[in-house]
């Protein structure tokens, strides 16, 4: 036993003294130097920047911020950026649905950041950030997929579950697979009052959905060779689950209307039972202040389809240098100073998922004693091995406006699924060949 | 050498001449000429491609333009003879009120006072199918037991858009035809009166005459804006679900910015033009006509 302790307290040592080692090459000195940001802005990002100060007065150097915007408005701003030449900031926000529409404006940062601080992060992360070989940008805490919420009570009531159990031959507890979410939401849907689940049902949040949904069906987005393939087999299989639920109302009538917010609310209205939902809002639907359900949420691991995959879209935010950078040491210490270890924990105390394999640990050690603290940090733990970053394409968000509108097609009755991904497999086919890529 | 010397005139005008071109023309040379190539927001390089009438065969060619052109005109047809005859009502309501005229008409013009992004939420919210007010209402009332997809059905959400607009801008109309009402002389009327002339005559031969003119500037004004309609169905519905609602400033927005595809844009949006040139012709003729009707000079 002593000699375990000592073993813990030399490596506790050792890793104070390296991080002292790395603290002395990092942030570094850069008196006198600006550095132009334009990052993302909104409540749950704000607590991280106040670190920025720490920064300044540890290098020496000032931060300006040029912008602070949703995701969607920054891009639009890049995007004119880009379009007029004006790529003058050096720090940029930066998201993996994004990033791939911007490939030549982000330096490579691997030479400017430490080896051993790109092996400190979760490495799948480290790989959907490298486009094209260039490590475009470091993952934020702000790491994304999605998790299955549950009311608890639905699965403790011994009248539910025998009436389930006589109807579907299998015991009623939180599914494992999709097929059980459709047994089971249809189960418990009593509309108008109370649905048996519900999806985002616009622009790249129902492209994303059906995305992952194809993938757990076995299914390919885009094939080898470059071509839009979901309007498969799988792709059928994917897109009917939307439809089926839809047409059996178990779904609100108005989701193909809904967004994240609406989900959300709709989910802590109590008026949900399933609920596939990011990270971000654990706290939020265990709060009695905003949440009709606190006290009575689950998290479970996301479900799998039927070729046993898991769903698991994801998504990150980041932080990017840019190319045109005078001063690109000062911009990479900064990225690597709102990404560390520090920084990390302080943005993920709040819910959002670190992307630092140690700040896992950490967490979840800091969470002992809090049962739904524990329950969902372990279910997203297990829901982030799952995880697969949209096709790296720049013409991806182009591709999803294209799409969703014959997904929704199909969902209203419009069109049957098979002729609905034909016809948005042409338009994305058509995408690729205006862009180069067929 | 001998130096270009210009009149005072023109001296003085140069100034006017110069904020002109830098805020109007220059833009929309710009944008023109941009609708001739593929530019990219992405792909800078892309502007200098010239690719001529390409971006417009592939617009006048596609169905989905049109069918957004469509949806839009029957936007306006129904949004403007909506607002116009509840403005009018509205109006004449207003005027007959004796005492607190003031006061109404402060409170006529309180829609136009929200950002229409704030009433497409409002609405939003309103037709919102779960915890709406207008299901929950219809629901308590016991009008219907089901969830009514307000925003989501073929027709209804377009209907929903329609209210929205109406609620918003009904005012422009009532406004403009009371100030129409009030600076009317009233002789006429009296003489209608005493020439024994029914409430119903009175209004058809000698009050709407001489209000048609504001009618007819509030008419080109909001068919202006309605043909532009972009930031309540925005939030609304952002043009969905499956198209439904489909407008063509959400279509034109989403192919510039979402698409990036600013060439593309520039080129539906020219044509999209042609739809509110068509209109304001439209309604100057009329108001001309009418000018002449009530011996107004034009």
């Amino acid at each position: 036993m002593k000699k375990l302790l000592c073993g813990v307290c030399a490596g506790v040592i050792a890793l104070t003294l390296a991080q002292a080692g790395n603290a002395a090459e990092l942030p570094g000195k850069f008196d006198g130097v600006t550095i132009d940001a334009k990052l993302i802005g909104g409540q749950q990002y704000e607590k991280l920047y106040e670190r920025i100060g720490e920064w300044e007065k540890l290098t020496g150097a000032k931060v300006n911020i040029l912008s602070k915007k949703n995701h969607f408005e920054l891009d639009k701003e890049i995007k004119s950026d880009i379009a007029t030449g004006s790529i003058s900031w050096c720090v940029g926000s930066n998201h993996s649905s994004f990033a791939p529409q911007y490939p030549d404006i982000y330096t490579d940062l691997t030479p400017l950041v430490p080896a051993e601080e790109l092996a400190a992060f979760v490495p799948n992360l480290i790989k959907a950030s490298t486009l094209d070989g260039k490590l475009v940008m470091l993952p934020r805490a702000q790491f994304d997929v999605s998790a299955l919420y549950y009311q608890k009570s639905l699965y403790q009531d011994e009248e539910k579950k025998t009436a389930f159990k006589a109807k579907y031959g299998y015991d009623l507890t939180p599914p494992d697979t999709w097929a059980q979410v459709t047994d089971q939401a249809e189960f418990f849907a009593a509309p108008p009052n109370f649905y048996g689940t519900q999806f985002a049902g616009k622009e790249e949040a129902i492209n994303g959905r059906f995305y992952e949904m194809l993938v757990a069906e076995g299914g390919e987005y885009i094939d080898g060779e470059g071509k839009p393939s979901f309007n498969s087999e799988a792709g059928v299989r994917a897109l009917d689950w939307f439809v089926k639920l839809y047409k059996d109302k178990v779904v609100p009538a108005g989701t193909t209307n809904y967004l994240w917010d609406d989900l959300g609310q709709g989910f802590a209205s109590g008026s949900v039972a399933l609920n596939l939902d990011w990270p971000g809002w654990a706290t939020f639907f265990n709060d009695p202040k905003s949440s009709k359900i606190a006290g009575n949420v689950g998290v479970k691991v996301q479900p799998a389809g039927s070729s046993g995959k898991r769903t698991g879209w994801s998504g990150f935010h980041g932080f990017s240098v840019t190319e045109s950078c005078a001063n690109k040491e000062a911009a990479a210490s900064l990225v690597w100073w709102l990404t560390n270890e520090d920084s990390q924990k302080l943005e993920s105390a709040a819910g959002p998922l670190p992307s630092r394999t140690a700040v896992w640990e950490y967490n979840i050690e800091a969470a002992k004693g809090d049962a739904y603290k524990t329950e969902v940090l372990n279910a997203f733990q297990e829901a982030s091995k799952n995880a697969f970053p949209v096709p790296p394409l720049a013409e991806w968000i182009e591709i999803s406006n294209a799409v969703y509108p014959e997904l929704q097609a199909a969902i209203l009755g419009d069109k049957t699924s098979k002729e609905a991904l034909d016809a948005a497999a042409t338009k994305a086919t058509e995408i690729l060949e205006d862009a180069g890529k067929l | 050498m001998k130096s270009v010397k210009l009149s005072t005139p023109a001296l003085l005008l140069l100034p006017a001449f110069i904020v002109l071109a830098a805020v109007i023309i220059v833009p929309l040379v710009f944008s023109l000429y941009s609708s001739f190539t593929p530019f990219r927001l992405t792909k800078p390089d892309s502007l200098w491609v010239f690719i001529g009438f390409r971006n417009y065969v592939a617009v006048l060619s596609n169905w989905e333009f049109w069918i957004a052109f469509g949806r839009t005109v029957l936007l306006l047809t129904i949004a403007l003879n909506a607002e116009m005859f509840l403005g009018l009502g509205l109006a004449m309501l207003v005027e007959k009120a004796t005492r607190g005229q003031r006061i109404l008409r402060t409170m006529m013009m309180f829609p136009m006072m929200f950002s229409p992004v704030l009433v497409g939420f409002q609405f939003k919210f309103l037709f919102n199918d779960n915890v709406g007010f207008v299901n929950n209402a219809l629901q308590s009332l016991g009008l219907t037991d089901r969830a009514i997809p307000w925003l989501i059905d073929v027709n209804l959400a377009m209907v929903s858009i329609i209210i929205a607009e109406i609620w918003s801008s009904t005012s422009v109309f009532a406004i403009l035809i009371l100030a129409g009402l009030m600076a009317m002389p009233k002789d006429p009327i009296e003489a209608a009166n005493v020439d024994g002339c029914t409430p119903w005559q009175t209004f058809r031969y000698v009050i709407w005459p001489y209000i048609t003119p504001f009618a007819l500037i509030a008419m080109t004004i909001r068919s202006l804006d309605v043909a532009r309609a972009y930031d309540i169905v925005k939030i609304m519905t952002d043009g969905g679900p499956a198209k439904r609602t489909e407008l063509l400033w959400t279509l034109i927005g989403r192919t510039a910015y979402g698409d990036a595809r600013m060439g593309m844009a520039n080129a539906m949006a020219y044509v999209a033009i042609l739809l509110s040139i068509l209109f304001t012709v439209y309604f100057f003729r009329k108001l001309a006509a009418a000018r002449q009707q009530i011996g107004a000079e034009w």
